[in-house]
């Protein structure tokens, strides 16, 4: 028998802890038709059961704010899974009990899943099981899904419901509005929409524009018997109608909260020291400073040492390639296939994925939103808030999952400007080019200055952006988790979701692109794309000749400038065939020229056609206007 | 209790406070509300420093709010 169940919850709450422990290996994760929104969806075989687990996207409510909180209401209500589970956060019970009064409203058979129940104990809590479940009427599973505690009676109990059949708990708010939502449901008698008339009538009142709309599809009167219903709310209470209703949410989740929870004497609280000196407004910053600064500094030095060797170990199949396929113009063409997929392992290995390993670490942990706190203020300069910050961050390691990671920002606008500033964050592409050759030969304080320069510019830019793109900036309102111990499956496979992202874009691009540009250098054609680039790259760059080629090769993947640079100049040595300030304007140009072709794909799949090209195109001229500009300071 | 209501963001670090209303647009207020802060209901300032975003713990969690918006929320302070 089949069964669909989904998972909804809070952000935080451990609902993808649960997910993984549920569907192991058997996931697919996807979009939300048309949607920028993640879909993940996995198997579990239970007895005689196949049970499809759908896991919604983390929100905090059913209104309008995200599209993640249209998605998951349209998902209950649309496709009705036979039960739904409602992870939430023993240790943050009022919060949470905020949504699964709303999911309560949308009226599927449900049940609730109390996690973290292992850190009420730590916080001096004692939550009354028995008496939670009669006041919610659902029936109630404790678990503690990083320890795969409580999971097998979850699922027992998702089996039992569906064979045992639901009885739909009412849970009343205040007398007016009660009444308002009785008599609306009532004038939604003949309206047949894919929503319970109570869940309509509540967001009727509420104000909700997207059931404004079903409804008056339906039959426009009703808004108008709506609006005299929501003027006399209003009126009684002396606010605005959301609020009124949020506010008789919050009553109800708050006197289940003082019935059920015993608060006991508060032990010392070690992760509540942390909290405060890492959000400190001289510590903070400077613990900040120190992390991401070693995080680098581990990073590269250790990507380094393990490329090198991992590039010479591929390299060593020159040799035996040669011996089997010989030496001739197919043979060297289907090399450079295999030289793309090198450069793609070697950056990936050592660089990409322990970088991404690290981050997981640090925002499972719940480090990456206190950094958020602190870059707020930086980040509101650009019009943005603190949150952008992570997906940033990720774009030192790799822009396209950065480019994705955006999609944390609230509005179409952030997510657009957020998505711009972090195409001009320099990748570990660009960073092996950086310190490959302004690091090697000119000296590592100018590589630093780079980076400097680089921040500089994304500032500039990121406000000049917020000047162009019209809107008001969301501020950012986020909740901050205590700290806990970072559970590694769930960031095994974070980082490994981000590097799909880089496999599948990236990869099939950068071979293609190897490939070609193979073909250029087999035909000659490279030369006469050298004399073309001459204007650009010798007269107003002031770089040698054989440099147009490498800047081309940037395109498919940045740090194959470096690698043609070296062939078409002859020597790795760069000391010989580049002045300082040659190589300077040379990394500086390929810092910034383009977001390389997998990061145009991800752009396009994120922001579509026409704003994919403008970026792409601006950051060509302005990274030629930059680079030209550094030459003519440079030997002043 | 105090009658004057003054702006969230002008308390200082320590001091209780009960939500009076919100000076905001819909998206700000519901995002404030959705996160339980609505009227009559009693927090703490936890962070203020120099700096913003301003941090409140309120119904047994905390939250970040952007000085901006804690700008637009009236509040009665708590002696």
């Amino acid at each position: 028998m089949k069964i669909t169940i989904a998972l909804a919850g809070n952000a935080n709450v451990g609902k993808s802890v649960i997910f993984n422990r549920l569907t192991g290996l058997h996931q697919h994760i996807g979009n939300w038709p048309g949607k920028t929104v993640e879909r993940a969806e996995g198997t579990l075989f239970h007895v005689d059961y196949t049970i499809d687990i759908i896991d919604l996207p983390g929100i905090y409510s059913l209104s309008t704010f995200s599209m993640e909180e249209l998605i998951s209401r349209e998902y209950i209500a649309k496709e009705k899974p036979d039960v739904v589970i409602n992870v939430i956060d023993a240790t943050n019970l009022e919060r949470n009990l905020y949504f699964t009064l709303q999911l309560l409203e949308l009226g599927r058979p449900m049940i609730i899943a109390l996690n973290q129940m292992d850190l009420t104990e730590k916080k001096g809590m004692c939550i009354d099981i028995k008496k939670l479940q009669k006041f919610l009427k659902v029936p109630i599973v404790p678990v503690i899904a990083t320890q795969g505690k409580g999971l097998h009676e979850l699922v027992h109990e998702t089996v039992n419901l569906v064979k045992k059949g639901y009885k739909k708990p009412k849970i009343e708010y205040g007398k007016e509005v009660e009444e308002e939502v009785w008599k609306l449901t009532k004038t939604l008698n003949k309206v047949k929409l894919d929503y319970p008339k109570r869940f309509l009538a509540i967001k009727l009142l509420e104000g909700d524009e997207e059931i404004n709309k079903l409804v008056k599809k339906v039959d426009p009167k009703i808004l108008e018997i709506v609006e005299k219903h929501a003027k006399d709310i209003e009126r009684i209470h002396g606010h605005d109608r959301f609020t009124v209703i949020a506010s008789e949410r919050y009553k109800v989740a708050n006197e289940i909260v003082k019935d059920c929870v015993s608060i006991g004497p508060c032990k010392f609280k070690y992760s509540d020291k942390v909290h405060e000196i890492t959000t400190h407004g001289f510590w903070g910053y400077l613990i900040m400073l120190l992390s991401v600064i070693s995080l680098f500094y581990v990073i590269f030095t250790f990507g380094n040492f393990f490329s090198d060797i991992l590039v010479e170990f591929l390299i060593n199949l020159k040799p035996i390639f040669d011996q089997y396929f010989g030496i001739g113009i197919a043979s060297s063409l289907a090399w450079g296939v295999i030289e793309g997929l090198i450069a793609g392992i070697t950056i990936v290995l050592p660089y990409i994925l322990p970088f991404y390993v690290i981050l997981g670490l640090l925002e499972d942990s719940g480090y990456l939103s206190r950094i958020a706190f602190l870059m707020d203020r930086f980040m509101h300069k650009i019009g943005l808030h603190g949150k952008a910050f992570i997906p940033l961050m990720l774009g030192y390691g790799c822009n396209v999952p950065a480019c994705l990671g955006c999609r944390i920002m609230e509005t179409k606008r952030e997510r657009l400007i957020a998505i711009f500033v972090t195409t001009l964050i320099p990748c570990a592409a660009v960073t092996t080019v950086i310190l490959g050759l302004v690091g090697k030969y000119v000296g590592l304080n100018w590589a630093f200055s780079l980076y400097v320069i680089d921040l500089i510019i994304v500032f500039i830019l990121g406000r000049i952006a917020f000047k162009v793109f019209p809107g008001e900036p969301t501020e950012l309102i986020m909740e901050i988790h205590d700290y806990r111990m970072p559970h590694l499956k769930t960031v095994a496979k974070q980082a490994w979701f981000r590097i799909k992202d880089f496999i599948y874009i990236a990869f099939p691009l950068i071979i293609a692109c190897s490939f070609i540009i193979k073909v250029l250098d087999v035909t000659n054609l490279s030369e006469s794309i050298e004399n073309l680039m001459k204007p650009i790259s010798v007269d107003w760059l002031g770089l040698p000749i054989f440099s147009g080629i490498a800047l081309i090769a940037g395109i498919p993947r940045k740090e194959l400038t470096l690698i043609i640079l070296a062939a078409h100049g002859g020597t790795t040595n760069f000391g010989t065939i580049l002045t300082p300030v040659q190589m300077i304007v040379f990394s500086l140009v390929t810092m910034l020229y383009i977001p390389c072709i997998a990061t145009i794909a991800a752009l396009v799949k994120e922001i579509g056609w026409k704003k994919a090209m403008f970026i792409t195109v601006f950051e060509i001229v302005f990274a030629i206007f930059v680079g030209g500009a550094a030459f003519r300071l440079l030997t002043l | 209790m105090s009658e004057k209501t003054v702006a969230l963001i002008n308390l200082k670090e320590g001091q209780k406070g009960i939500i009076v209303s919100i000076l905001g647009g819909h998206r700000v207020t519901q995002r404030l509300m959705d996160m339980g802060l609505t009227p009559g209901t009693e927090f703490k300032m936890v962070r203020k420093g120099r700096l913003c975003p301003v941090e409140i713990s309120v119904r047994g969690s905390k939250l970040a709010i952007g000085c901006g918006v804690a700008a637009k929320i009236l509040v009665k302070v708590k002696e």
